[in-house]
């Protein structure tokens, strides 16, 4: 039944008859197409099928159906690329900048410490901070230990 | 390249169909008799254009829809500012009758409502007598789109003259 009511809007829909074609339009259609093929190969403009044209034929097929969103999408990235850019930190890095001391340099700083150390009276390392050296002593003596 | 004979022989068998096609495509006639000249003047100007082809009549399709297409993408602007309907023109031949006029007319708008590729699809079935398989080849379609795409577009029409329809059926 529904099948039936959708052949007859079916039908109905192809007996609307269509426009005919001007019939001016041949003679004219005609000519420009025989003057066209009067036109030697060598003098046509150049085709258009270069690589930027179809990477651009390519692009514009893509992006056709909503231009305004890739635009706009685009001018996002854009604006998002320019505070990037604007907000930069511009102080110089003092770890980037500064260059290692010289020999000379690091030789005079330890007479320099060393002196201090001297004037102060304490020359050698504290024992505090001397790195703990683990020597781990047999299991028997361990045993020894416990026992006392 | 074809000879003069060649061309009026392919102009008096397709040119007609290809009119109709175009017209529902771009809803202006002079887009469409532009179209329709840059097809010839391909046609004219290519020796080797119809070189492999089996069907003609889908190969003229495929070149006067992709040109149609090119074409209403180059002016793109133009065609969303046609807002009102009445401005765009009707592919179909005025009706003496007024019940018919005024369903032509509906018709008419329907069809502009739709998408241009379901709207393609629905005039080779309907106008064009093509099947979907022809369909599919001429618009380099899988015939499965292409029944789905004319299934889609029925469902529109239908739907948007259903009321018409009905009361057209009652008075008949």
């Amino acid at each position: 039944m529904m099948n039936e009511e959708l052949e007859q809007f079916e039908q109905r829909l192809s007996r609307q008859p269509v426009r005919e074609i001007p019939g001016e339009w041949r003679a004219e259609i005609l000519s420009a197409a025989r003057a066209a093929q009067a036109v030697p190969a060598n003098l046509r403009p150049a085709p258009r099928d270069s690589f930027l044209s179809t990477i651009n034929h390519q692009l514009s097929t893509l992006l056709w159906p909503h231009p305004k969103a890739w635009a706009g999408l685009a001018a996002v990235w854009v604006c998002v690329g320019a505070f990037n850019l604007a907000t930069q930190d511009k102080a110089p890095r003092i770890a980037e900048k500064s260059a290692p001391p010289s020999p000379a340099v690091m030789v005079e700083l330890k007479k320099q410490q060393r002196l201090f150390a001297e004037l102060v009276g304490n020359y050698e390392t504290a024992e505090a901070d001397r790195p703990r050296v683990y020597s781990p002593k047999p299991r028997s003596e361990r045993t020894e230990c416990l026992v006392t | 390249m074809p000879g003069d004979s060649e061309l009026e022989r392919l102009y008096d068998a397709h040119a007609p169909s290809l009119f109709a096609f175009l017209l529902n495509l771009t809803r202006d006639e002079a887009d469409t008799r532009d179209v329709l000249q840059e097809v010839f003047v391909k046609i004219a100007r290519d020796e080797t254009l119809f070189r492999g082809v089996r069907g003609e009549r889908g190969f003229l399709i495929r070149l006067a829809h992709n040109a149609a297409i090119d074409l209403m993408r180059r002016r793109g602007t133009r065609e969303r500012t046609k807002v009102n309907l009445a401005e765009i023109l009707s592919p179909f031949a005025p009706a003496s009758d007024p019940d018919e006029a005024i369903f032509r007319d509906e018709l008419s708008a329907a069809l502009a409502e739709l998408p241009e590729e379901q709207r393609a699809v629905a005039h080779l079935k309907l106008w064009g007598g093509l099947t979907f398989e022809e369909i599919a080849t001429a618009l380099e379609l899988s015939p499965n789109t292409a029944a789905s795409r004319y299934r889609y577009a029925l469902d529109k029409l239908r739907g948007r003259l259903r009321p018409l329809y009905e009361e057209m059926k009652k008075a008949e």
